[in-house]
């Protein structure tokens, strides 16, 4: 007899990448001095986006122990071969962020030789600059990389450069600099930093001066990004098609169109309403969707006693409720939220859909403390058509540890097929929707709310 | 009426969304079962059930107190505001779609019954912004042991109005039923009073839906029922000197 194979009780979700899962990383080596910074820089201000991101290898400094310490601030000790360099720890945060993770940057001091205890949280960039001398030395990183630049500069050049910076930006005295170059950084090059230069894509000689390779450079990313835009917008139309067969699953609630209800959405889709009248009837209307999202909290039972001494069996809820915007259309939302939960934390993240693509992005995020350990987090939009934003947006907090069924998204109106695709692709969030709207609705509750 | 209906417990149950298996649910003691027609129970959501936890809690502050009964009032206002009546209308969206709602019709004003429910109007406000509020004081007349009318100012037009009554314990109905009259001598027609009200006893929301059939009363909670001196068990204590000194 053969043996039962394990049963799957349900197909498992469509599943949704974000742009910046498929991540590419361009790594700059190069000696020190040679301009690999500038370079990085001259990239990142030419492509002009808020998702190219540069990641300097200082930060993966090894901690010094007490001897090391003392050598480092006699200039004794080598910062430049690889061995002083964490590798594990960056391959690890790469390969995070390449799967679309959060990853957490160690801060480096360099007056203590010393990690610091806090981190800077790196979390969807579409590009990531890998600079450092050894960037392209651990073949493990290599694997990872895009595009591989290597920056050479004259050697007088590249010590003219430490120099100043060390004097200027690290207060090092000149010195100490001097006794290092020749001790640690000039053998170092000969030794890892220059066999990194056959293995490298483009050779930029005379670093931020050539300004040929770096629009070369600078294309080949926009190329790349270009890519990726076209095959998330694709990406989203196929889920939705996914999508379009399915029913709404129980955990999606759309509020019965009672007379009051019918009566607010006639008053808010009226041009002719005051601007005064539009946005009571918008609070009053979200308060009811928040008090109707409130119910989807965790309780406990509670047992109180009355003023007479009567005793209720009655719910207290259970942890914090906290909700997140998604700007700007989430925000009209707030006052209503502050009538039931005047100091409920908020978290704020802006996606902005392309105009010419129509692909959605993430422009800016901050999300509060703890996130993943509240009961509730509502998830707030004024609207969605296509839903792109929310799909993002409920992303965003699973990547920050948060579960689907704690997420609750409020919107006031939605579209039937971008419902369809959120819910397809996270079935186990809850969502609450004032009303449905045609297909491809433009955003104008936001616009009415704000005056502009 | 049974001779004792006061008596009979409260229905505990699991509290919480439909889709949440009942294990799931925390258990909480939920409104008694109202079987007239023109008497509304609000739906006992986790969420209703945790505001009233909290105003039924002796150990609420004052400050808290309002808020949460403030939260619970602008529920039953939106419920209540369910029954008014409205007409069609089409509208042409900001984006040029055509969309067939509905109006408001005809005009309202709150009646509320001093002092308690006076706390009330709060909660009316905001849902209905400008709306016109009446005031009626009913007391207990000492010799009669009766509840007696004090005072009223109500709008000159309140015949042509649909009356939103607010008050917000209902334990004999003594009060709300004098307020009921009074408003009929007024030529307020019986079905176009609402009767808004947090928690009512059993035995005197089915005196009052029988003897006003007409009328509707909407109810966060129906409690389980009074105790020797007439109050509301378990109630939340004196809901004016909760909500004004206390």
């Amino acid at each position: 007899m053969e043996s039962i194979s394990p049963f799957i009780s349900s197909s498992p979700a469509p599943r949704y990448a974000p742009p910046w899962q498929d991540l590419s990383i361009i790594g700059i080596a190069g000696s020190s001095g040679s301009g690999k910074t500038s370079v990085a820089m001259e990239i990142v201000k030419s492509l002009n986006l808020p998702w190219v991101v540069i990641l300097v290898m200082d930060s993966f400094y090894k901690t010094l122990s007490a001897e090391e310490h003392l050598k480092a601030h006699a200039n004794e000790y080598d910062f430049d071969c690889p061995d002083s360099i964490d590798f594990d720890l960056l391959v690890q945060t790469l390969r995070d962020l390449k799967k679309g993770k959060k990853a957490n940057i160690p801060v480096y001091s360099f007056a203590d030789h010393q990690r610091q205890s806090h981190t800077t949280t790196l979390y969807s960039p579409r590009v990531i600059i890998l600079e450092g001398i050894l960037a392209l030395h651990d073949p493990r990183i290599v694997e990872m990389l895009d595009v591989k630049i290597f920056v050479e500069a004259d050697m007088d050049v590249c010590l003219g450069r430490r120099v100043l910076r060390d004097v200027r930006e690290r207060g090092r005295d000149i010195e100490g600099i001097i006794k290092q170059w020749f001790a640690f950084v000039k053998p170092s090059y000969t030794r890892y930093v220059e066999p990194q230069r056959p293995i490298s894509d483009i050779i930029i000689p005379r670093g931020i001066e050539n300004t040929t390779a770096i629009d070369m450079v600078v294309k080949h990313i926009q190329r790349k990004l270009q890519d990726k835009s076209d095959r998330h917008t694709e990406e989203l139309n196929r889920l939705g098609l996914i999508a379009a067969e399915v029913e709404f699953p129980s955990n999606v609630h759309v509020l019965p169109s009672t007379p009051q209800l019918i009566g607010m959405n006639t008053i808010l889709q009226n041009p002719a309403t005051e601007q005064e009248d539009f946005i009571f009837y918008f609070d009053r209307l979200a308060s009811i969707l928040i008090e109707k999202a409130l119910d989807m909290t965790l309780y406990v039972s509670a047992n109180v006693e009355t003023p007479q001494g009567n005793p209720y069996i009655g719910l207290h809820p259970k942890g914090t409720v906290s909700a997140v915007a998604i700007l700007r259309g989430g925000s009209c939302i707030e006052t209503a939220l502050k009538r039931s939960i005047p100091d409920c934390v908020t978290g704020r993240v802006l996606i902005q859909t392309n105009e010419c693509s129509g692909e959605p992005e993430l422009h800016y995020l901050k999300l509060p403390a703890q996130l993943e350990e509240h009961a509730t987090v509502i998830l707030m939009d004024s609207q969605m058509s296509s839903g792109g934003a929310a799909l993002m947006a409920v992303r965003i907090l699973l990547d920050h540890g948060v579960e689907q069924d704690r997420i609750v998204f409020v919107t006031c109106a939605a579209g039937e097929r971008g419902l369809k695709r959120l819910t397809a692709v996270f079935p186990r969030i809850n969502v609450i929707v004032g009303r449905i709207e045609e297909e491809g609705e433009p955003r104008w509750i936001e616009k009415r709310y704000f005056g502009c | 009426m049974a001779s004792k209906p006061e008596s009979a417990p409260s229905p505990a149950q699991g509290v919480g969304p439909m889709y949440r298996p009942d294990g799931e649910k925390p258990t909480a003691t939920v409104s008694k079962d109202v079987s007239y027609e023109n008497v509304h129970v609000l739906p006992q959501t986790p969420q209703l059930i945790a505001l009233l936890t909290m105003i039924r809690d002796k150990r609420t502050a004052r400050a808290d107190f309002i808020f949460y009964s403030n939260r619970i009032i602008r529920l039953l206002v939106e419920e209540g505001l369910n029954h008014l009546p409205v007409v069609e209308q089409s509208v042409t969206t900001p984006v040029g779609r055509a969309y067939l709602g509905v109006k408001f019709e005809g005009k309202i004003c709150g009646v509320s019954i001093m002092r308690a429910g006076e706390a009330m109007e709060q909660g009316l406000r905001d849902c209905c912004r400008s709306v016109r509020i009446g005031k009626i004081l009913i007391q207990r007349d000492e010799e009669t042991c009766m509840p007696k009318l004090f005072y009223d100012k109500l709008p000159a037009d309140i015949a042509e109005r649909w009356v939103l009554l607010l008050d917000p314990m209902f334990a004999t109905g003594g009060s709300a039923t004098l307020a009921v009259e009074t408003l009929k001598e007024r030529g307020v027609p019986e079905h176009r009073i609402l009767f808004l009200n947090l928690i009512a006893s059993p035995s005197g929301v089915a005196e009052f839906a029988e003897r006003f059939p007409k009328l509707r009363v909407v109810t966060a909670f129906v409690d389980q029922g009074l105790d020797e001196k007439k109050y509301i068990i378990p109630g939340l204590g004196d809901f004016g000197d909760r909500y004004y000194t206390l």
